[in-house]
């Protein structure tokens, strides 16, 4: 299969911000952001000279191009129905100020909004009861969503910065849930501000896709690629190239969608959503920026459309009826044969690996590492508390029973390494029959540890692999303690109705304890941060826990309302020195606004200095007065250099501004994690509404208590 | 013409070495033809293929391993008599299976490369090349070094037949006798060689290791290169040749098979010049090649046979269109039966393994018994790549890959490989642990992958080893570990000859040591140095460095030995290890040098070009981004001034050949670093301070202040 049509557009595209809008309503155009803060917008169907006006532009080396200048540096992208009652598509452009709908058919702005937060990732469409269609934008841990008129009608937080964003029906009632794919590996799903369903994964999540029905395509930064159905994976696939774009499109037209992949290193791939096999594939000889559909030849057929950074374009028709799908240019047959006798060869293999087993070696042979049959290993999993030669750790240690070695070990384990594995290879002086690996999980997530030992002799070429999987519980970083000097200051309350042996069997299954605890008042040491963590539950139901750290208590509380199947949960909370670093950052976070006021102010000030003395000097040229010009164009360079150092003290102002508020919106997110269920939506939405009104002791209020009113 | 060829997968034997397919010569003029294949499990399998089938004609039993196959018979008959070696023994076969001849060749090697005509046997065991006539004894050569393939050429004008040696050494040796009558220096360590006419003549075709192909015609006393095709695009080496006339046009091509499972054809043009007509990948290493007509009758194809034993066709049949009917895709008859026999087939053979399993599962419960389970057979290659100074490991094995893990002891730099598609991860090495580890790496591959190709960038003078553990996907679950040695002059490669002119330092050992004791050393520095002492009294070897194009001429005897390079690194290097290596066999060794000044200044000029270009090109690839925004805002670039609109203009190229070449910058600064620091070295100054200062003038480098910065005292 052969792309029907190729493009070269000599503007390069930034990646993942493509889109396709029918700007006025029957042209197909492909829209896309390039370099210096502009966006370009093919439109080869309608060739018209436009009067250049406003932000729009006719680009000069291409006429079916024009050029839309934003003047800042584009971060998402999109374009479809916005207004009821507008003849085309609105093109809505996000930098990390400012979001942008504009009319591109009439050339005027539909609204031009400041958001605080940026828009890493923007989704046009309906959102659960929200009569009008939004422009969803998710930034530095906030969610915003505009109508046509620039209200905000839909705002939340969540855990971590926005990636990706996608709309669609996730439970199946008929409205679209929204799902965000954000920087701390979570894909969350809203039922407008209500978070439904987390979906855990093990890299930033860069794109989201809806496919068909529940089923939706995701992609992380680490390279991997897959399929969720609801809550539940279908297949998933790891490259080492990072998937830049993901698309759901009916390209072996079956009448189910395919999940198109666009890569870093230039590949296109689509691949069944039901196994991840690949059914066809293609190369540009540069990386893909983003994959699109569209009428663009406008003869009533879809094409897939993907784009190269470099302004490749191609087009690709859904294969013809005759083609049965077979997209690849290979035969069935030979590929099914060559499959069986693949197959058939392994199956030789390794009944010849049985068989010249059977009939025993030589002792000899040192070369084949032979080992007693009986070899097995032995694995623990012990908490190592700090020592002066090494950090506080998790030590898994794995020993043979008789006099082999252990050549080598392998652990692939997801998230909690560098890369996806950890190696320990003695040399050959420290070769022995037990390997200790240290082991620091970074987040408290449970993990499942793939080991892969290598066994054998001494002198061994080859080595037995022993394959053995351990999971990691969720908080394994944690030393029991006996003695609790100084109680923490943070404490969260709450009461279950479970009997304690259920509340015990969740600290044995989640804590890595020397021996098994029977009662459910146990004292934790934390070997990340040092602080200690007490869990106490009386014979009323009632559990608190003492900690600093409010992530932990989130943490914890998450994980034993979901080990007790809990819905709803309220919980009373308090951490005074977390609420007084909060505090002090809103007052910063006031400081830096008042700031960036007056610098705005300044700079126009400035840019009418720059008009003046650049006429002055022209003038002055003009007239052939060379001292005063030389004199105007040193005080513009001074100029110049003022505005230089302006501009830094701007960005820096900006930057520190936006970390302020950053970590305001995870205040709220982490004072939302200590409740379960509806509770904690109402906890999110009443702490959104203090900090609209400025209220900041109703704030703290509500982050202690849960309720506004009290 | 262009040439459409269609793959078709026959039937598929054991592991295969390097030309161990042949096929018979066809019985009638449009018959098809038989083709014989012998295995590591030292089975030879003689099939033919009727109805899409591979129907055997005779199978051997098993036995050692057959490293070559060839095909003789009496002169004026029909060339269709098997010859097949495995360890120092040649058998015969007839074209029925009949063994008529079991020949004990009584080498201490085993037999490596195989040459029959007529009543004459040529073999060659590694260093050793043997002459029978009618299993009597008749020449006897020691090569200098390794022997890869042998061929002979006859002609009207010669009395007898005269056998070429491919050796390792990057020469051809063409032979008189138990004489060596004179060599051919060829562009990369020759690894095949073919007759280009088959019927006899004096052109031999020979392919490298480093994948390049060339045509030499062997005469009395000299021979004449024909012509010679480079790898500019990196393909793999190459394993075998034939000659047939696939295209059809009345003169016959070349068909090629590589080692990273490239098939190509060569044509020849009016002008006789050899031209790429066809090229088709398949997934392993091509073992063997031929051109002739097996799957149906007068239909021409390629056959190949790959290391794990696919015998697979390129045929120009042209492929059926795929019948069809209602809906369905209907499978033709043959396939389907094929199937099902192949389905019925995996059943029972599932069964046996299931059996197979409980039994060993059941061994673990005894505390006598032992568990050892086969070696696994791995096709490696570690070879230097001349045109970008860094190694490349492939590995293949029969079976898909599981994982890799890579371990090194020195620090070296894995760089990404397109074709690679695993999954690579670098895992903390702690500097600390006294468990010497530089690099710890784990590919973990795609299913199906039974070829792995990665590039290492070695750092001369840092020697050591680099240990591969190969996991494939085979129960019970072993892995197989490699050894690579890094050696301290990493970048160097054998040459024949050096420019005479250049400023040379000189190194001088005097001692109490043997030949073979100074040549071990000389093998653990360089490498492409034979194993086995060579013959004499002394030796001279000459070698390059890839990298920076310096020399060095390495002369020793028993008792005495010389190094002569132009770069006084090296001699540092070589000074630092060779002493190393006698302190370790308790050598008194009284090392003398003499230093050049000049050499340092030669050096850097020949650094100088590459210098100056990297720099360049760095800078002009740092402006690309920026003059790309200014002609967007501008609509166009006719306001930059030329220089700028060349690069504008050059973009891609700039771009790909800086990618070409990463971290090239690095290593010469390094290498310049390496030389200031030496030079003064030998005149016994420390002068690690000055290094700073030096990476401030190479920042504004020019070549006449640097030259002035080392001139300093």
């Amino acid at each position: 299969m052969v792309p029907i049509f190729t493009l070269k557009l000599n503007h390069k595209i930034n990646p993942r911000m493509v889109a396709v809008g029918k700007f006025d309503g029957v042209h197909p155009c492909l829209t896309a952001a390039t370099q210096a803060g502009k966006v370009f917008i093919h439109n080869p169907h309608d060739r018209g000279q436009r009067p250049a006006t406003h932000r729009l532009s006719q680009s000069t080396q291409d006429s079916d191009i024009s050029l839309l200048n934003i003047n800042q540096a584009v971060t998402c992208l999109t374009a479809g129905t916005l207004g009821p009652n507008t003849t085309g598509d609105t093109l809505l452009v996000g930098s990390q100020t400012n979001l942008l709908a504009y009319d591109v058919h009439d050339n005027t702005d539909v609204f031009y909004r400041d958001v605080t937060d940026g828009a890493n990732a923007i989704v046009l469409g309906k959102l659960g009861d929200i009569s009008s269609p939004l422009a969803i934008i998710g930034g530095n841990c906030a969610l915003q969503g505009f109508d046509y008129e620039g209200n905000d009608h839909f705002w939340t937080v969540t855990g971590d910065n926005v990636r990706s964003l996608a709309l669609f029906d996730f439970t199946g009632d008929g409205k679209n849930e929204l799902l965000v794919g954000s920087e701390d590996f979570d894909i969350r799903v809203f039922k407008e501000d209500q978070l439904v369903s987390e979906l855990n994964e093990n890299e930033t999540v860069t794109s989201l896709c809806h496919m068909h029905g529940s089923r939706f395509g995701y992609a992380l930064a680490n390279g991997t690629v897959g399929v969720y159905d609801r809550t539940a994976r279908y297949w998933r696939i790891k490259s080492k190239n990072h998937a830049m774009s993901i698309h759901a499109f009916d390209l072996n037209a079956d009448g189910v969608v395919e999940l198109i992949t666009g890569w870093s290193n230039g590949k296109i791939d689509a691949r069944s959503d039901r196994t991840g096999e690949v059914i066809f594939k293609d190369n540009f000889s540069s990386s893909v920026a983003g994959v699109v559909e569209g009428d663009y030849r406008l003869d009533g057929q879809v094409q897939l459309i993907c784009t190269s950074i470099e302004g490749e374009v191609r087009g690709y028709l859904p294969a013809s009826k005759d083609l049965k799908g077979n997209l690849m240019d290979s035969n069935a047959e030979q590929d099914r044969i060559r499959e069986l006798s693949q197959r058939r060869q392994n199956l030789l293999l390794e009944l010849r690996n049985y068989e010249e087993n059977a009939k025993g070696v030589s002792q000899t042979n040192s070369g084949m590492g032979v080992i007693p049959a009986n070899t097995q290993l032995q694995t623990t999993l012990s908490v190592r508390a700090a020592t002066e030669a090494q950090k506080a750790h998790v030590e898994l240690s794995i020993s043979t029973p008789n006099e082999t070695i252990i050549r080598a070990v392998l652990i692939f384990a997801e998230g909690i390494f560098e890369g996806e594995s950890h190696v320990v290879h003695p040399s050959v002086q420290n070769l022995s029959g037990c390997v200790r690996v240290p082991i620091i999980p970074p987040k408290d997530i449970p993990v499942d540890l793939h080991i892969k030992a290598f066994v054998g002799g001494r002198t061994s070429t080859q080595f037995h692999v022993f394959e053995i999987t351990r999971q990691l519980p969720r908080f394994s970083m944690y030393e029991v303690t006996e003695d609790s000097p100084a109680a923490p200051a943070g404490t969260v309350s709450f009461s279950i109705n479970e009997r304690p042996q259920r509340v015990v069997m969740w600290l044995n299954q989640n804590f890595l304890l020397p021996e098994v605890v029977e009662s459910p008042n146990v004292t934790f040491h934390s070997l990340r941060g040092g602080g200690l963590m007490s869990f106490h539950m009386a014979s009323n139901g009632q559990i608190t826990l003492t900690t600093d750290d409010i992530d932990l208590a989130g943490d914890l509380v998450q994980s034993l309302a979901s080990f007790l199947a809990m819905e709803d949960l309220s919980v009373e909370a308090d951490f005074p020195s977390y609420f007084e670093e909060l505090r002090t950052t809103l007052t910063e976070v006031d400081e830096f606004h008042s700031v960036h006021q007056k610098l705005t102010a300044d700079m126009a000030d400035h840019s009418n200095y720059i008009r003046n003395m650049l006429v002055q000097a022209e003038d002055a040229r003009l007239m052939a007065d060379m001292k005063t010009m030389k004199k105007r164009y040193r005080e513009l360079f001074d100029l110049n250099r003022d505005l230089i150092n302006e501009y830094t003290i701007r960005s820096n102002n900006h930057n520190a501004l936006l970390a302020r508020l950053k970590s305001v919106n995870q205040a709220i997110q982490r004072a939302g994690r200590l409740r379960v269920g509806k509770p904690k939506n109402q906890v999110i939405a009443a702490c959104r509404d203090a900090i609209k009104s400025n209220n900041i002791n109703a704030l703290f209020r509500i982050m202690r208590a849960g309720t506004a009113s009290s | 013409m262009e040439l459409h060829l269609h793959r078709l997968d026959y039937t598929q034997v054991g592991v295969t070495s390097q030309k161990t397919m042949r096929l018979l010569p066809a019985l009638g003029k449009k018959s098809t033809q038989k083709v014989a294949i012998a295995d590591h499990d030292g089975v030879v399998t003689c099939f033919g293929m009727k109805k899409g089938e591979a129907v055997p004609v005779f199978k051997t039993l098993p036995g050692a391993k057959v490293a070559r196959m060839d095909l003789g018979g009496a002169e004026g008959t029909p060339q269709e008599k098997i010859f097949v070696c495995s360890g120092s023994q040649v058998r015969g076969f007839t074209k029925k299976g009949k063994q008529f001849l079991t020949f004990e060749a009584n080498l201490t090697e085993s037999i490596n490369a195989l040459h029959v005509s007529g009543a004459d046997l040529f073999v060659c065991a590694s260093y050793i090349y043997n002459h029978y006539c009618d299993c009597k004894d008749q020449d006897y050569f020691l090569s200098g070094d390794k022997i890869n393939d042998i061929t002979c050429v006859s002609s009207e004008k010669l009395p007898h037949l005269i056998p070429v040696l491919a050796c390792q050494d990057r020469v051809l040796r063409v032979l008189q006798g138990s004489e060596l009558s004179y060599d051919i220096e060829v562009p990369g360590p020759p690894s095949v060689l073919e007759l280009f006419n088959k019927d006899g003549g004096e052109e031999v075709l020979y392919g490298t290791t480093d994948g390049k192909i060339g045509l030499v015609q062997i005469g009395d006393c000299d021979a004449a290169t024909k012509w010679e095709i480079g790898n500019e695009k990196r393909k793999g080496g190459i394993l075998c040749i034939d000659t047939y006339d696939i295209i059809g046009d009345g003169v016959n091509d070349i068909l090629v098979g590589r080692d990273d499972g490239t098939v190509e054809v060569y044509g020849f043009d009016s002008s006789r010049e050899p031209t790429l007509r066809f090229e088709h990948v398949l997934t392993e290493s091509v073992t063997s090649i031929q051109g002739g007509c097996v799957g149906k009758e007068s239909y021409d194809e390629v056959l190949t046979a790959t290391y794990t034993g696919w015998v697979t066709g390129l045929t120009s049949e042209p492929q059926r269109a795929e019948a069809v009917q209602g809906d369905e895709v209907r499978l033709s008859k043959e396939t389907q039966s094929k199937i099902e026999a192949l389905s019925a087939e995996l059943e029972q053979l599932q069964v046996k393994v299931l059996q197979g399993r409980e039994q060993y599962q059941q061994s673990s419960q005894s505390s006598t018994a032992v568990s050892a389970v086969p070696v696994f057979s791995i096709n490696d290659k570690f070879t230097l790549c001349q045109d970008d100074a860094s190694y490349s490991l492939t590995l293949e094995v029969p079976t898909a890959i599981d994982n890799l893990l890579l371990q090194s002891d020195v620090p070296i730099d894995l760089l990404d490989v397109d074709k690679n598609s695993a999954v690579v991860s670098f895992s903390e090495c702690d500097s600390q642990q006294p468990n010497g580890n530089f690099l710890l790496a784990t590919y973990r591959c795609q299913a199906n992958t039974t070829r792995l190709e990665l590039k290492v960038r070695s750092i001369e003078g840092q020697y050591g080893t680099l240990q591969a553990y190969i996991t494939p996907r085979l129960q019970p679950k072993t892995c197989q570990v490699r050894q690579y040695q890094i050696k301290p002059l990493s970048l160097h490669q054998r040459t024949h000859s050096i420019d005479p002119d250049r400023p040379m330092n000189q190194l001088s050992l005097v001692g109490q040591f043997s030949f073979a004791e100074i040549h071990s050393w000389v093998v653990f520095c360089l490498p492409e140095v034979p194993e086995k002492t060579p013959a004499g009294e002394s030796v001279t070897f000459y070698f390059h460095n890839t990298f920076l194009g310096t020399q060095i001429e390495a002369t020793y005897c028993k008792g005495e030995g010389t190094f002569k390079s132009d770069n006084i690194s090296t001699i540092s290097i070589l000074r630092d290890v060779l002493s190393k290596e006698a302190t370790k066999k308790k050598i008194n060794l009284n090392i003398s040098y003499d230093i050049n000044d000049d050499s340092v200044s030669h050096t850097l000029r020949m650094i100088h070009p590459k210098l100056e270009y990297q720099l360049l090109l760095a800078k002009k690839v740092q402006l690309i981004d920026a003059l790309k925004e200014l002609q967007v805002h501008e609509g166009n670039a006719d306001f930059l001034i030329p220089e700028y609109r060349s690069i504008l203009d050059e973009s891609a190229n700039l771009l790909e050949e800086y990618k070409k070449q990463p971290a090239h910058l690095d290593r010469l600064y390094g290498m310049i670093t390496d030389l200031l620091i030496d030079k003064f070295k030998f005149k016994g100054k420390n002068v690690r301070t000055k290094v700073s200062s030096m990476l401030q003038i190479l920042d504004h480098y020019d070549l006449n202040s640097l030259l002035d910065f080392f001139s300093e005292p």
